[in-house]
């Protein structure tokens, strides 16, 4: 009974008793949790984020992955580079990369290559390049890219920094190996120059160019520091000066009519040295007396034909000349965000990558490679005149020189030169002869669209026109020659769009219409032209490559060069060589992936 | 037991269970190498990044290898050297760049990521010269409202060594301006640059055209500012050059003379010296540059020119005198901070100072003479003009910040543009 005695206490009915003994419960289930609850966020902070992070950081990291280029560890370094050294850097390249060097963090370093003139270099790395490094030919145009860079983040800023210094898009630049950028020779033409008795100078080889009509010279573009160049030293001649060219001086219309005269004598433009390289293979002589690019190539050429050929010489010119000096400098690419569609930062892997590889070009292996292959080595303890050295024991090059250099102007007279310089180049006829027989049908024809309309937006001088011939079974369209102003610019993209797919293949009438225009219209100053592409092979013209060969030799008014475009691998690829040897001119392959870049190369020519 | 009990004793093995877990945790993530807790301890390695001036960068580097390699001071010390141009380091600090926390913010308050990007902050600058430092703080007490480094007590900038400017101009032309001139001063070069004839006027082979100056970039190389400091000091016969002189329309036209010389500021790298070397007299036949950099270069000079230099010092001198300056705020942590005073008394150290002779600076520790070194390029290049003990000159007063972007805006508008 003792234990049926109530109590205030416990006088609860059995119903109260289970409610009590449930809110028990629910206290102890409150007190396990707060305990297992500080328990754990205790734990979480004593064993730091690593706990954490391996439970719940993922979801945090997936919040911010964002697309990229690149990954966030890559160590693969893309370097874009200039033509001209495009071969020995990327053996260099290739040597380093079976060094198998590796970052901290394990991953391979490697370093691959893209070939983009210079000019280009500069352009794609103000936007969202797909290269970190480059190496253009000379530290000019990174200059040209910080001035750019700088004019872009102030208009960004909406005011110039305190101190407006250091906002760079490129690093402090590595110099592996230098050239200096010469006149070249055959060793015969040199000599009725006067070398090596006496000094040769800009003015001279102008003289001769315009004097003698028969005297054949080149010099690329302004988008390569060797015709960057040139055009300095034209535009110096022009003015009667040696330093000081100010933009009123560069704009002044003896100067201009100097320059235009000047211009009207070069053969053609083009691509750069190692593509005149190759023809002076070819055709010797015949192709050209004298260019202008590095010294380097003087030293390879006569390695190359180990005096089975004429030699070149190199002659420094006397006013000055200026240095290839083959930058290499790692790009800034923090300052971009994806959503802006820039790029994401160089990954610290790159850095490592980089400077690994700035230092692998430093050694005295890599120097040594890069003497024999006929440049100046950055290592100044290597003497170029030792035992060995290919500037040793030679008179095609002479390693004391160049004893002066023209003076650069400021960016913006080299901007002004560089502008200028389209309306006092050679002007250019050229007529675009295009395939749309049946076989074109699709995505051949419409690559072929894109890469006309990438032609014709290349082409930038006040004085060059451009004429479209469209073949099939005949000339299906003939658009003759027309300025190619904003007017004439858009009918030509509207013919070429409105090119269409069908019949047989008539390449030698088109190409033979081409010719009759250019010698009808007897443009003697300008470049002529003919660029002819086709996919097939020739099965219905009424004139042979006899005929045209004939047609050719005999009737000469203006000289016509001919540029021809095998597309795709059913192309007949022996009659399109035949009809560029007719033609004086160059024969090139392309696919539907590179027809463009092609059609925008050919466009340096003119 | 009542059931109660029961329930506590589970309550308790279950939070022992859960602190055993997590030591066991810890202690494996320890043997991984992974250490974060509560409690502040010490790290492995210490870090210390030293934004270190372009001329005495070589040095620096090499210093650091063998005290990363040795660890005298503290274990763990890693030193790692970014080399930068004074001026180029002055830009990034004035604009934070790096990333300096703002006065009401302390690194514990910030999120994990901010904590990393303040991993790269510099621990420690060696500047050109003191002048860059107290614009730097000039900045930032605009800023934080206080000084960022300290000009005096422990960890006060203290000079790593010293250069000075001096003429170095190739032999075969230093000949025929010294038969025309007599002396090398600013004002002859400046003759000189403006010779309409060029070089047969002044005396000398018609091959070598017009007179060519090097003057180095100063948007790449403080050592272009410093040089038309030097300029504006003897063409006033002053020390003390202050904005109104260097806006006066005749300085201006006169060191505009001076400027035209010079053949390609464009190419110019940050390695003034060391283009000088590359492209030899083709690109420049003097100039006014940094002793020790000049001096580094005389051997390559003479292998690749077969011309060597000569070196002539001037009235009116720009010291350089690279002090070592510890970054004081929040940023870096303190145990940073005192390794980087212990890198400092490493480079001050006899050896390193004697080491640095092989460099062409000069010792800041007065126990080191220049020739104390069988290496010391002052002992090796005594008979091209070196003069281990300068001779008498007037030492130019540094720029204040008005000068600086006064002589800024008119290389920008008047050789750049």
């Amino acid at each position: 009974m003792a234990d049926m005695r109530s109590s205030p206490r416990n006088s609860q009915s059995p119903q109260s008793t289970g409610r009590t003994s449930d809110q028990r419960n629910c206290l102890l289930v409150v007190v396990i949790f707060l305990i297992v609850a500080c328990t754990c966020g205790g734990l979480a902070i004593t064993l730091g984020s690593g706990l954490w992070d391996s439970l719940f950081g993922q979801f945090d990291q997936d919040e911010v992955i964002q697309p990229v280029p690149w990954s966030a560890d890559s160590a693969e370094l893309t370097v874009a580079v200039s033509p001209g050294m495009a071969s020995v850097f990327q053996e260099l390249a290739g040597q380093f990369n079976r060094q198998q060097q590796r970052t901290p963090d394990g991953n391979d370093m490697q370093v691959q290559t893209l070939v983009l003139v210079p000019e280009k270099m500069v352009e794609q790395s103000l936007n969202a390049p797909s290269f970190q490094a480059l190496s253009p030919d000379s530290s000019l145009w990174l200059n040209q890219l910080e001035q750019r860079w700088a004019k872009l983040q102030d208009a960004d800023a909406g005011e110039e920094s305190l101190i407006p210094i250091g906002n760079r898009r490129a690093s402090n630049p590595v110099r592996y190996a230098t050239s200096p950028v010469v006149i070249i020779a055959w060793e015969s033409v040199a000599r009725e120059l006067g070398w090596p008795e006496r000094p040769i100078g800009w003015q001279e080889i102008q003289r001769q160019a315009t004097e003698h009509s028969n005297f054949k010279w080149n010099h690329p573009s302004t988008s390569h520091a060797s015709g960057l160049l040139t055009t300095l030293a034209e535009f110096y001649a022009g003015a009667g000066l040696t330093r000081g060219l100010t933009p009123e001086a560069a704009t002044d219309p003896q100067t201009l009519e100097y320059v235009r005269a000047v211009e009207a004598t070069v053969r053609f433009y083009g691509e750069g040295e190692e593509v005149i390289v190759g023809r002076l293979a070819a055709e010797g002589r015949n192709f050209l007396d004298a260019f202008v690019a590095q010294e380097q190539v003087v030293i390879a050429w006569n390695q190359s034909q180990r005096g089975e050929r004429e030699r070149l010489v190199a002659i420094y010119p006397a006013e000055g000349t200026l240095w290839a000096d083959h930058p290499l400098a790692l790009l800034e690419l923090g300052g971009t965000s994806p959503e802006a569609g820039g790029s994401t930062a160089v990954t610290d892997n790159q850095r490592r990558t980089f400077q690994a590889f700035a230092q692998f070009l430093g050694t005295t292996s890599v120097q040594r490679q890069l003497l024999a292959a006929g440049y100046r080595p950055a290592d100044l303890s290597i003497s170029l005149d030792e035992p060995g050295s290919p500037f040793a024991n030679t008179d095609a090059v002479d390693w004391r020189q160049p004893q002066t250099t023209l003076q650069v102007p400021p960016a913006s007279v080299v901007e002004v030169v560089q502008n200028v310089w389209w309306y006092t180049k050679r002007p250019t006829n050229v007529y675009l002869v295009v395939d749309t027989s049946g076989s074109m049908e699709g995505a051949k024809l419409e690559h072929t669209r894109e890469a006309l309309q990438a032609f014709v937006n290349q082409i930038r001088g006040d004085r060059d026109q451009v004429g479209l011939i469209e073949f099939g079974s005949g000339v299906k369209l003939f658009e003759p020659l027309q300025p190619l102003d904003d007017r004439g610019r858009q009918e030509l993209i509207e013919q070429i769009n409105g090119m269409e797919a069908d019949g047989q293949t008539a390449l030698l009438d088109a190409v033979w219409e081409a010719y009759d225009d250019l010698q009808r219209t007897g443009d003697e100053e300008a470049i002529n032209a003919i660029v002819v592409m086709t996919d097939g092979r020739e099965n219905a013209s009424a004139y042979s490559a006899s005929d045209l060969r004939q047609r050719f030799e005999q009737e000469q008014a203006v000289t016509v060069v001919v540029f021809t475009v095998a597309f795709g691998g059913d192309a007949d690829a022996g009659l399109l060589q035949e009809v560029a040897r007719i033609g004086n001119g160059q024969f090139r392959r392309a696919d539907e992936t590179d027809i463009e870049e092609l059609y925008k190369i050919i466009s340096t020519y003119f | 037991m009542n059931r109660t009990r029961w329930i506590f004793v589970a309550i308790l093995l279950v939070a022992l269970l859960i602190v055993g877990a997590s030591l066991t945790w810890r202690a494996l993530s320890d043997r991984s190498g992974t250490d974060d807790g509560l409690t502040v301890e010490r790290p492995d390695t210490v870090t210390v990044r030293v934004l270190t001036a372009l001329p005495v960068e070589p040095w620096v580097r090499s210093a650091a290898e063998a005290f990363n390699a040795t660890d005298p001071v503290v274990d763990g010390v890693q030193v790692e050297i970014v080399a930068m141009d004074g001026l180029t380091a002055l830009g990034r600090w004035d604009r934070n760049d790096f990333g300096a926390l703002p006065a009401d913010v302390r690194p514990e308050d910030l999120s994990e990521a901010e904590q990393a990007a303040l991993r790269d902050f510099p621990t420690a600058w060696i500047p050109d010269s003191r002048y860059l430092v107290e614009l730097a703080n000039a900045s930032y007490k605009e800023r934080l409202g206080r000084d960022v480094f300290l000009t005096d007590g422990e960890y006060r900038a203290h000079p790593i060594a010293i250069s000075l400017f001096t003429w170095g101009i190739y032999e075969s032309r230093a000949e025929v301006l010294e038969d025309r001139f007599d002396t090398i001063t600013w004002s002859t070069i400046h003759d000189a640059a403006v010779a309409g004839g060029g070089w047969p006027e002044l005396g000398g082979d018609p091959g070598w055209g017009y007179f060519k100056l090097v003057v180095p970039n100063p948007r790449k190389n403080v050592g272009g500012l410093a040089a038309m400091i030097a300029a504006g000091g003897e063409y006033y016969g002053r020390t003390d050059v202050g904005v109104e002189d260097f806006t006066n329309p005749e300085f201006q036209a006169w060191l505009g003379e001076l400027m035209g010389s010079v053949t390609d500021f464009s190419s110019a790298s940050a390695y003034t010296a060391e283009d000088f070397a590359l492209f030899g007299y083709s690109v420049g036949d003097g100039g006014q540059l940094l002793e020790s950099d000049l001096l580094q270069n005389m051997q390559g000079i003479l292998t690749r020119w077969e011309d060597p230099l000569m070196l002539y010092y001037p009235r009116y001198v720009t010291w350089f005198d690279f002090p070592f300056t510890v970054w004081i705020g929040p940023e870096t942590s303190a145990l940073e901070k005192n390794a980087a005073l212990g890198f400092q008394r490493f480079l001050l150290s006899e050896s390193q100072q004697e080491a640095a002779l092989a460099y062409g600076l000069r010792p800041a520790n007065p126990n080191v003479a220049v020739d104390a070194s069988p290496d010391s390029l002052f002992v090796k290049w005594q008979d091209r003009g070196v003069e281990p003990i300068v001779p008498r000159a007037d030492a130019m007063r540094s720029p204040n910040r008005d000068v600086l972007l006064t002589l800024l805006r008119w290389f920008d508008l008047n050789v750049v543009e």
